[in-house]
């Protein structure tokens, strides 16, 4: 299949899947690490992808949460997730993706604006998260903030869903994109 | 096309020992049934809450979305439309809930009240406390309510006064210059009275003194060619009669 779709496979006991999306394969084998070594009471699987599509030919679990992680020091991260958002079918963006720019601490180092990843997030209407995933700290509390939106986009927490959080984290972000 | 992208999946066994305990080896553990007890529920919520998922997926579907290819504007006013919606709803289901929630505690705590004995109980003293407060709450904001109103009757009272000086002082100027404008016009034409009176007297003296000098130069002449011959004194007088005329006009 050409197309992610969300609800496609019906979910598994107590089982959350969470895909990693970006060109830089040493973070995300990191930021896999620290999630796993997080706190969670149901069991997690996270899936690393440089891009999509994916593979026909692996028999994958219902994928909860799809995380495009962008490094603002390389443009070509940024191609590739953009590239990779074609395969996407548009129920998934109803709160099941969330866009990770890493790399804003060291402004020098940036060939990406900062804007551009803020407008691309507005576009698909999808929460933007910052972190420095070099730095192991930044990196564990944003492991700790995924493992807890994976959860709610796995239907593990009784009360909210993948939309309502979307909505409630917008309610922040709306002042930046009209002054764009 | 033939992008073949890598993935690696990664699997953490479930801790499924009991909240707060340290990660537990998957089944090797004997797990204590109240554990169990707890897994259950809350894998009993899970999927309550996966399948109202699913519901509401299945119902979104059956709502027709346009295909026809949209202006980007116009897309971008119907996504914020359906986002408001989606706000409007959510902040109408909170209240719906706030007001629930208000019913079943008031009918709980009616309950309790009934089967607590009334005098000692420490809810009693709470509620009492309570409804001292609110009334120095009111008794103070109602203090402030008058003395707001007060200040508003100093304020309108300035105001007034303010307003009344404004139209005093403009009165005075227009009457002013009403009075400086009648001045002028007076003087103007009481001047030019004058002078055209004048001007009068001075061509009537003037045309005298013209009478005057042609009689004596007739006078003269007369005198000098003697064509008459007769000094009569008629007809001297004649030419004098003229000038005899005038003087008696310019004393009158």
């Amino acid at each position: 299949m050409s197309v992610l779709r969300p609800l496609d496979r019906l979910p598994g006991l107590n089982t959350a899947t969470i895909l990693l999306v970006g060109t830089e394969d040493a973070l995300l084998q990191q930021l896999a690490d620290s999630m796993l070594k997080a706190d969670c009471t149901s069991e997690l699987k996270v899936h690393l992808a440089r891009s999509l599509p994916l593979p026909c030919s692996v028999n994958r679990p219902r994928i909860d949460l799809i995380v495009f992680v962008v490094n603002l020091h390389s443009k070509h991260s940024l191609q590739s997730v953009e590239e990779s958002l074609c395969h996407l079918d548009a129920a998934f963006f109803l709160g099941k993706v969330a866009f990770l720019a890493t790399g804003a601490g060291r402004d020098s180092h940036c060939s990406i604006h900062r804007n551009t990843v803020v407008k691309l997030a507005h576009t698909y209407r999808s929460p933007l998260l910052f972190c420095d995933l070099e730095i192991e700290d930044f990196r564990a509390a944003m492991a700790q903030r995924l493992v807890r939106l994976l959860q709610i986009c796995a239907g593990h927490v009784p009360g909210v869903s993948a939309l309502n959080l979307l909505s409630l984290l917008r309610g922040s972000e709306n002042p930046s994109p009209e002054d764009l | 096309m033939e992008t073949q992208s890598e993935e690696q999946a990664v699997t953490k066994p479930a801790d499924s020992g009991g909240e707060g305990g340290p990660p537990q080896v998957a089944g090797a553990q004997a797990v204590r049934p109240e554990d169990r007890m707890t897994l259950l529920l809350r894998l009993r919520a899970q999927t309550k809450q996966q399948l109202l998922e699913y519901k509401s997926m299945v119902d979104a579907h059956e709502e027709k979305t346009p295909e026809q290819i949209m202006q980007e504007k116009q897309i971008e006013a119907k996504i914020e439309e359906l986002e408001n919606e989606v706000e409007e709803a959510k902040t109408a289901f909170e209240i719906k809930k706030l007001a629930l929630d208000r019913m079943q505690l008031s009918t709980a705590l009616r309950k309790h009240l009934e089967k607590v004995d009334i005098k000692t109980s420490v809810l009693m003293n709470n509620m009492k406390q309570i409804l001292n407060l609110n009334k120095l709450i009111m008794k103070s904001q109602q203090e402030t309510w008058d003395l707001e109103e007060k200040l508003l009757d100093v304020r309108k009272k300035r105001l007034q006064l303010k307003q009344a000086s404004e139209r005093k002082l403009s009165e005075i100027q227009t009457e002013k210059n009403k009075q400086k404008d009648d001045l002028d016009s007076m003087e103007n034409s009481d001047k030019i009275k004058t002078i055209q009176q004048k001007l009068e007297t001075e061509i009537q003296i003037t045309t005298v003194i013209q009478h005057v000098f042609q009689e004596t130069l007739q006078i003269s002449f007369l005198k000098r060619t003697s064509f008459w011959g007769v000094k009569s004194t008629g007809q001297r007088i004649l030419p004098s009669r003229k000038l005899f005329c005038s003087l008696r006009r310019i004393s009158q």
